[in-house]
């Protein structure tokens, strides 16, 4: 196992957002986190990331725990987080925002050079200022900088936020061709029919608890994920 | 070494249980959500670890009785597209639903026995299960199906044309019923007809047999023979796999198997439509635990004796109280009967009253006649009655 968390819990305040929660990614899946807004999958993520304290619970990286890590030592661990709505360095080039996601990678520029690779368009931009990109070039740029550190695990909150369907296939199609890098990804999504669409396995977050796990074509089919998440409406699948 | 699932079947031991907590926790959210039994059961445990399991109540075979048809079902019947029942305690009937996930499930489940079986896309299966097995017949189509072996589906009514069949169609496979493949193996001795001419490679066992039994039908037979251990009201077959090893090795991505005094209790942790927590499967079973030969890690299990009155008449199960129920729509209602399981059939010692006797034989034969045909008619077994005076059966004390 990659990622092993287990009965995490965690909120802010007096607040439990994450209720107990245990998951696992193995190496090379797309594992995907499904769940509507307020069901704690940023919460989580973040605590995964380091960027959360947990109240309790075990988080393991290759089966070393990481409760208590700074950011910083999970991405030099070799996990890199892509932060929900992008959080790019909007007066800074691209150029500038790649080297900041190397930061500690003494090879950074040939990281940078095997993005550039990936992404053509990115190169194109280098001298741009990150804010004056559109939507989905700046989450191009964000999958990007993540990469420049060279990860063997990427943790994706919501990539397809705010984006035209185009984009999203666009950005869905890097995602598998990652995977198919031997980057393992554990991705949080809104868009479930997307991202059930890529994954391996998923799980279904709801209040704050895990309500469904198995692998991905199995949940688009299970009728509460349907009912809930692909469009399916209660009266239509519930009478 | 024929395995289908690795991932499941040859798990470490931590992965197991990671999977096996992570869908634990998932399906007491579930439970508590969807049935109402659960929720008042249930309350507010937590489950950290595999140990809590413990903690959690336990679900008797009354508690599905008495919510038949479709009380504890966790989703609505719409969405359920398969409905098998299955004999509960002292003959009630229980329903089990499947969603289309439940039937893709159950169809890999059964894949896995045959993958371990050696039964491949070339083979051509052969199923005769008797009376009242169709949800068995269902699964093991499944299984054929995910496996895109070929399936006859043919019933054959009489033991000749079950041969006539395994002469002609040439399966490759027999999946039946201890008792139907000693009849073959008998029949073909009797005939002295060479069980190689047949084309059987693998004979399945609709359950365990000793393997004194296995070895004569192996011979008799002349295929591989391997047994299967299932719990109709959980999953029949598809529970658990035979590996080459003699083995019954239990599904432990789907199910949680635990031993309470001597009782197997099952949870279910994939199933949508009827999941169980730890059901009481009155099935007396030891746990083992270790890397088999085979390669799987899984746990294995023997199964024991029953721990309630079931019995098994011409491999259909039974309970006394379905018996007297079939008495109760005769002449001989409301007699003192005695009844005995012999030879395939059911022998009954019927106390004559004065209210059906006669001195003339042939009313005591209708009665006779008129029981036996009920007893066909209502459970498919054949029966024998024998009538007695009175004294005898007040003397054995069963009334």
């Amino acid at each position: 196992m990659l990622l092993q968390v287990r009965n995490l819990r965690c909120g802010y305040g007096s607040l439990e957002i994450v209720k107990g929660v245990s998951l696992h990614v193995s190496p090379g899946e797309i594992v995907t986190l499904i769940g509507a807004n307020g069901a704690g999958k940023t919460s989580l993520l973040r605590a995964i990331a380091g960027l959360l304290p947990p109240w309790q619970g075990e988080i393991r990286i290759h089966g070393r725990s990481v409760v208590g890590w700074p950011p910083w030592k999970n991405v030099s661990n070799a996990m890199v987080l892509v932060p929900e709505g992008r959080q790019l360095f909007a007066d800074m080039t691209v150029w500038e925002n790649l080297l900041l996601g190397g930061y500690h990678n003494p090879d950074r520029r040939m990281g940078i050079e095997e993005v550039f690779e990936q992404f053509p368009r990115l190169k194109e931009r280098s001298r741009q200022l990150a804010g004056t990109l559109s939507g989905g070039e700046q989450q191009m740029l964000a999958l990007g900088r993540a990469l420049v550190a060279r990860p063997q695990f990427i943790l994706l909150d919501e990539p397809s936020l705010g984006l035209a369907p185009l984009l999203v296939h666009e950005v869905f199609a890097v995602i598998r061709q990652l995977r198919d890098q031997g980057v393992t990804v554990f991705l949080i999504e809104q868009n479930a029919v997307a991202a059930l669409g890529i994954a391996d396995r998923a799980y279904v977050m709801e209040t704050g608890e895990i309500i469904l796990e198995g692998e991905a074509g199995d949940l688009s089919r299970n009728p509460e994920v349907r009912r809930a998440y692909l469009g399916k409406s209660y009266k239509e699948i519930w009478e | 070494m024929s395995i289908l699932d690795p991932k499941y079947e040859t798990p470490p031991p931590e992965a197991l249980q990671q999977l096996q907590l992570e869908r634990l926790q998932a399906l007491l959210v579930r439970l508590k959500r969807n049935v109402r039994r659960y929720r008042e059961l249930v309350g507010d445990v937590r489950v950290e670890s595999l140990a809590d399991l413990a903690r959690l109540p336990v679900t008797q075979p009354e508690d599905l009785a008495n919510s038949f048809p479709y009380g504890m079902f966790a989703l609505p019947l719409r969405e359920v597209i398969r409905l098998h029942s299955a004999i509960g305690p002292e003959g009630r009937q229980l329903i089990t639903g499947h969603t289309q996930n439940d039937i893709k499930h159950w169809g890999r489940l059964v894949a896995r026995q045959l993958v371990a079986a050696g039964v491949t896309a070339n083979d051509v299966i052969q199923i005769n299960l008797g009376n009242g097995s169709s949800s068995s017949f269902s699964g093991y189509v499944l299984g054929a199906q995910t496996i895109e072996a070929s399936v006859i589906a043919e019933d054959p009514f009489h033991i000749d044309y079950q041969l006539a069949m395994l002469q002609n169609y040439r399966p490759t496979v027999l999946i039946t019923t201890p008792t139907n493949a000693r009849e073959i193996a008998t029949l073909l001795d009797q005939r002295r007809i060479d069980p190689q001419s047949l084309h059987l490679r693998s004979v399945l066992l609709s359950r365990p047999v000793t393997e004194a039994e296995q070895d004569q039908l192996q011979a008799g037979l002349f295929a591989k023979v391997q047994g299967n251990f299932g719990i109709s009201e959980v999953l029949d077959p598809g529970f658990c796999v035979q590996c080459a090893e003699g083995h019954f090795h239990v599904n432990e991505d789907q199910f949680l198997v635990e031993v309470q005094g001597e009782e197997l209790l099952v949870t279910t942790l994939a199933r949508e439509a009827t999941p169980l927590l730890r059901y009481a499967t009155r099935i007396a079973c030891a746990l083992q635990r270790g890397k088999c030969r085979c390669g799987r890690t899984t746990a294995t299990l023997v199964p024991g004796r029953r721990l309630d009155q079931r019995v098994l008449v011409n491999e259909m199960p039974l309970y006394q109280q379905q018996l007297r129920e079939v008495l109760a729509h005769t002449a001989a209602a409301g007699h003192t009967a005695e009844f005995e399981i012999a030879d395939r059939r059911v022998v009954i010692s019927l106390s004559v009253s004065e209210r059906i006797f006669d001195d003339r034989v042939r009313t005591l034969q209708s009665v006779q006649l008129e029981v036996e045909s009920e007893f066909l008619a209502r459970l498919g077994i054949e029966a024998v009655v024998r009538l007695v005076s009175p004294d005898r059966t007040r003397a054995a004390g069963v009334g």
